[in-house]
């Protein structure tokens, strides 16, 4: 199941401190959608340490879409996967 | 925009590196703000003073340019993707060579020893030297060249112009081969090193900063594409004119003339940087940007100060027209932005080294205090307000400086104790939150 997160009004290291906290949060089945006004290139590697996995869309050049699951769910990847495949 | 290849604090220097920089710079401010208390008017009777030309050097290489090269050192591989190499020997050489050199240079304009004088050109000159070579390395091994790292590869150029005629100026060398004229050939060093380095570096800086920590629109895509490197090449053509103006080929009033063209560029900057700011999507108080907001309206005050001081030949005889310009470039445009730039640079690196140290070590029972408990609001705040009213008492002191000298001196000594202490808290619980962790690290391996 989808959980959407808007930080694109928040400034460092909000965005960053909100996203880590919702993904410990994510139930099996689920993917966070994150909302950012810039790619966070920072939170990637504090990502893979914590065992998950993104997938960025750019949408605008001030609006992205940020997608993460966890590695080892493969129900939420698939799901986050055809979500950002449309 | 920030890299995405390979992006991670491994590359990073260790967070000592660049907090050695930013603790010293307030060390500095303070001995600048001594010097102010003990000599008071004395150092405001004309910018040729040795004293004077002394606390100049107090504040742009022990204040700007050691926060400036400190950050570099650490956000090359976060906003450009390229580490420097060999960062940390680099960053502790030059951090020891820059700080010892500005420390005798300073002295050697006071007490006037040759020794001093001789010593300190040797070590600054190694010390920019060597942080040149190893910035440019990594400046020019970038692979996704931005409008901040063209910026910045622009501004570490202006770094070593200025060092260069420093180092002529310095040496002497230069009346020996036949310069008579050497006041343009320090307006032309005091060019470099303040519009070149310290001014294209913030206008390359600000196209991420700005944007990213006070959530503003972007700048204008023009205005990123063309502006640092036309105002590089405006200078680049002013030094030949002023040399052509040295050497009788053209009149003095034609570097004067150009500079006309240079200087609303700079002017720009500050009207767009402000205008992004009062375009704010979030609008809550932000220290930093108070800061910053100062340093633009110092930015339009001191090309106001120069655009009259070079229309009426009265204000550009008085002693007091270059020292107002002083005030307003070196401290309301420099320290103001830098001091601002502090409160967000060590809190953020503070949290971000802590935090990667949590997730790899998957540690979650010690707490990584978040960007706002590194350095209170509250203290970076009271901070603020001394050091407005310490600006406020160096312009006025440029006016009156028997009445002012003394007691701004004392004020900005205040601004930079209460800097240190704020810098020294947050340095403190980076450290103690740190050390959680690398125990909690030996105890899981037990």
């Amino acid at each position: 199941m989808e959980k959407r997160l808007d930080v694109s009004m928040l400034e460092p290291c909000e965005p960053l401190e909100r996203t880590l906290e919702a993904v410990q949060q994510l139930s099996s089945g689920d993917f966070l959608h994150v909302m950012h006004r810039r790619e966070p290139h920072l939170l990637y590697p504090l990502l893979e340490k914590s065992g998950f996995v993104w997938h960025c869309v750019e949408e605008r050049s001030d609006q992205y879409a940020i997608y993460i699951w966890r590695e080892s769910d493969q129900v939420a990847g698939k799901e986050a996967t055809s979500h950002f495949s449309k | 925009m920030l890299n995405t290849a390979s992006l991670s604090l491994d590359q990073a220097p260790p967070i000592s590196i660049p907090f050695r920089f930013f603790l010293t710079a307030p060390l500095f401010g303070l001995v600048a703000g001594l010097l102010l208390l003990v000599y008071g008017p004395t150092l405001f009777l004309t910018r040729w003073a040795p004293m004077t030309l002394g606390l100049t050097h107090l504040i742009t290489l022990g204040m700007l340019a050691m926060v400036m090269c400190g950050a570099l050192l650490q956000m090359l591989p976060v906003l450009a993707g390229s580490p420097v190499p060999a960062v940390v020997m680099v960053g502790r050489l030059c951090h020891l060579l820059i700080t010892v050199g500005a420390g005798l240079l300073v002295s050697s304009f006071i007490t006037g020893s040759g020794i001093a004088n001789a010593l300190s050109l040797s070590l600054l000159g190694a010390g920019v030297f060597l942080f040149f070579i190893a910035v440019a390395v990594a400046l020019l091994r970038v692979k996704q060249v931005t409008h901040t790292v063209t910026a910045m590869r622009l501004a570490v150029i202006a770094f070593l112009f200025t060092l260069v005629l420093g180092l002529l100026l310095g040496s002497g060398v230069l009346s020996k081969v036949g310069f008579g004229h050497i006041a343009p050939l320090v307006d032309v060093h005091l060019g470099w090193g303040v519009l070149g380095w310290i001014g294209l570096l913030l206008i390359g800086i600000s196209y991420q900063v700005v944007p990213m920590f006070q959530v503003t629109p972007e700048y204008p895509m023009l205005m990123r594409r063309f502006l640092a490197p036309v105002l590089f090449m405006a200078l680049v053509v002013w030094t030949l004119l002023m040399l052509a103006a040295i050497f009788s080929l053209i009149g003095d009033f034609i570097p004067t003339l150009w500079m006309f063209l240079v200087l609303p560029g700079f002017m720009l900057y500050a009207v767009v940087t402000l205008r992004l700011q009062q375009q704010r999507k979030r609008r809550i108080p932000d220290i930093t940007m108070k800061f910053w907001r100062i340093g633009m309206f110092s930015i339009l005050f001191s090309s106001a100060v120069w655009i009259i001081g070079n229309v009426s030949t009265v204000v550009a005889n008085s002693p007091q027209y270059h020292l107002l310009l002083g005030v307003g470039l070196i401290a309301g445009a420099g320290v103001s932005v830098v001091n601002g730039m502090l409160y967000k640079i060590v809190p953020f690196l503070s949290w971000f080294h802590l935090q990667n140290r949590q997730l790899s070590l998957m540690c979650m029972t010690v707490q990584v205090p978040n960007m706002k408990e590194f350095i209170s609001d509250k203290a970076a705040r009271y901070q603020y307000n001394v050091y407005v009213a310490s600006l406020f008492l160096l312009f006025a002191a440029v006016t009156k400086p028997e009445w002012f000298a003394h007691m701004a001196g004392l004020v900005f000594l205040l601004s930079n104790i209460m800097l240190f202490r704020n810098l020294v808290i947050a340095m403190s619980r980076y450290y103690t939150t740190n050390q959680a962790l690398l125990s909690y690290a030996v105890d899981s391996d037990k």
